[in-house]
């Protein structure tokens, strides 16, 4: 199949796909940077923040993070599979990674439902507030990365368009990191 | 796959072509995954100590490990071209800038010419309403009933300016209570602290404040002036 020029060109060493994926990941640096330093630094000036912190549940956090860190797995075995080419097995790790997206969501709105059961809404304090406005753009790319792995995943199975496979996946690897740094914030230092 | 793995043991199968297996099969990501889980569980059983230095470098020096494996190893970040490294890196060190940058204002609450009354008395309130006293440093002092039974006769036990001796005094005691005494300026938390530990008259304020410096001490001083700062109802 014939494709237009503007994506298999190379000129910048990779494909201009990937080329985006990068920057879009480089946006992403000054999105999730700019919202953990403030929190850092209030956290820092705020002693009172750290009886705040002291009610979210470590034990939810831990799982979530593991959730995260296996479907990172699943998401790298799919690259893997797409280059050698097997875009039905590449497939079949994305729906697994998906999977890891969605048992993450549910953990998230379940901890939530308990946390603002007890009152810890996002208007409690600033601690809160930070804690929900973070998590919850964290949570944003989780659904949105779930969301393009099922379309990518969609046209490996049919073994088209496999480079989409990587480029998704370094998505996911991000928002991986993401929340590497967002668990010791949240639910560690306390 | 896995055979192969086995078959070279501990050689990492660097011979023949075990080079693109070794850095890019699934037993090396399965590897990198176990690493992280294992580092995971460091960081939730390392802050368990309770020890401040052990809690940052477990939670935060292995979160940085663990974002350098995932870049590293399911990234593949370093077989990208350079440029893409150093635009990332570009965007980290701008972060860093703006942290640097902002967080003299943010995190001091006072400065030479300067203070950040919000911040000061939003902290000193919510200290109080956690028990905290002076940071904890006032230990078992029991602010409240110390203001109870030492101010209470003037100021009465709730701080409304009602106390038994209050009718007798001219000026009346203050009457921490009325959103209208908290609405001067000038009603800082280091100026309610120099009236109880000075006096009134030390402040500019009425002669009939005693100084309660020479009773208790900093932390304790520090509780009461909190815990008055607490009856102010526009700080609930």
């Amino acid at each position: 199949m014939m494709k237009p020029v503007a994506t298999t060109r190379s000129a910048a060493g990779i494909s201009t796909g990937m080329l985006a994926v990068w920057w879009l990941l480089a946006s992403e640096i000054v999105i999730f940077g700019g919202l953990l330093a403030s929190y850092i630094m209030h956290r820092l000036a705020h002693p009172e923040w750290a009886e705040y912190a002291s009610h979210t549940n470590t034990w939810i956090g831990t799982l979530n993070t593991f959730v995260l860190l296996s479907s990172s797995l699943s998401a790298v075995l799919a690259h893997h599979a797409a280059e050698k080419g097997d875009g039905k097995k590449a497939a079949k790790y994305l729906l697994v990674t998906i999977g890891g997206a969605l048992t993450f969501l549910v953990v998230k709105s379940i901890e939530w439902s308990i946390e603002i059961h007890h009152g810890y809404t996002i208007t409690a304090n600033g601690f809160w507030a930070f804690y929900y406005v973070a998590a919850g753009i964290h949570a944003s790319h989780v659904i949105v990365g779930a969301i393009v792995m099922g379309w990518v995943a969609w046209y490996a199975n049919q073994n088209r368009e496999l480079q989409r496979v990587e480029m998704v996946g370094v998505y996911w690897h991000f928002v991986d990191i993401v929340w590497i740094f967002l668990f010791p914030l949240l639910y560690i230092a306390k | 796959m896995s055979d192969h793995a086995h078959s070279h043991g501990g050689s990492e199968g660097h011979e023949g072509h075990g080079e693109e297996h070794a850095h890019h099969g699934p037993e090396h990501y399965v590897r990198i995954w176990v690493i992280l889980l294992v580092l995971l569980a460091i960081s939730v059983l390392g802050p368990m100590l309770e020890i401040q230095v052990i809690t940052l470098v477990t939670a935060f020096g292995i979160a940085v490990v663990k974002a350098f494996l995932v870049c590293k190893y399911f990234m593949h970040l370093d077989v990208q071209p350079k440029y893409v490294l150093y635009f990332l890196t570009v965007a980290l060190a701008f972060m860093l800038l703006f942290f640097f940058a902002v967080a003299p204002d943010v995190m001091n609450h006072e400065g030479q010419n300067w203070t950040n009354v919000a911040a000061q008395e939003h902290i000193a309130r919510a200290l109080a309403e956690q028990g905290h006293g002076a940071a904890g440093e006032a230990g078992d002092f029991d602010a409240a009933g110390v203001f109870a039974t030492t101010c209470g006769p003037c100021h009465g036990a709730g701080g409304a300016g009602d106390g038994a001796a209050a009718a007798a005094l001219n000026p009346r005691p203050a009457n921490f209570t009325d959103p209208a005494f908290w609405a001067d300026s000038s009603r800082t938390h280091e100026h309610i602290l120099t009236v109880i530990r000075d006096g009134g008259p030390a402040a500019g304020r009425s002669p009939l404040m005693a100084a309660f410096g020479a009773q208790f001490d900093e932390a304790q001083l520090e509780a009461l002036a909190r815990f008055v700062e607490s009856l102010n109802p526009n700080a609930q």
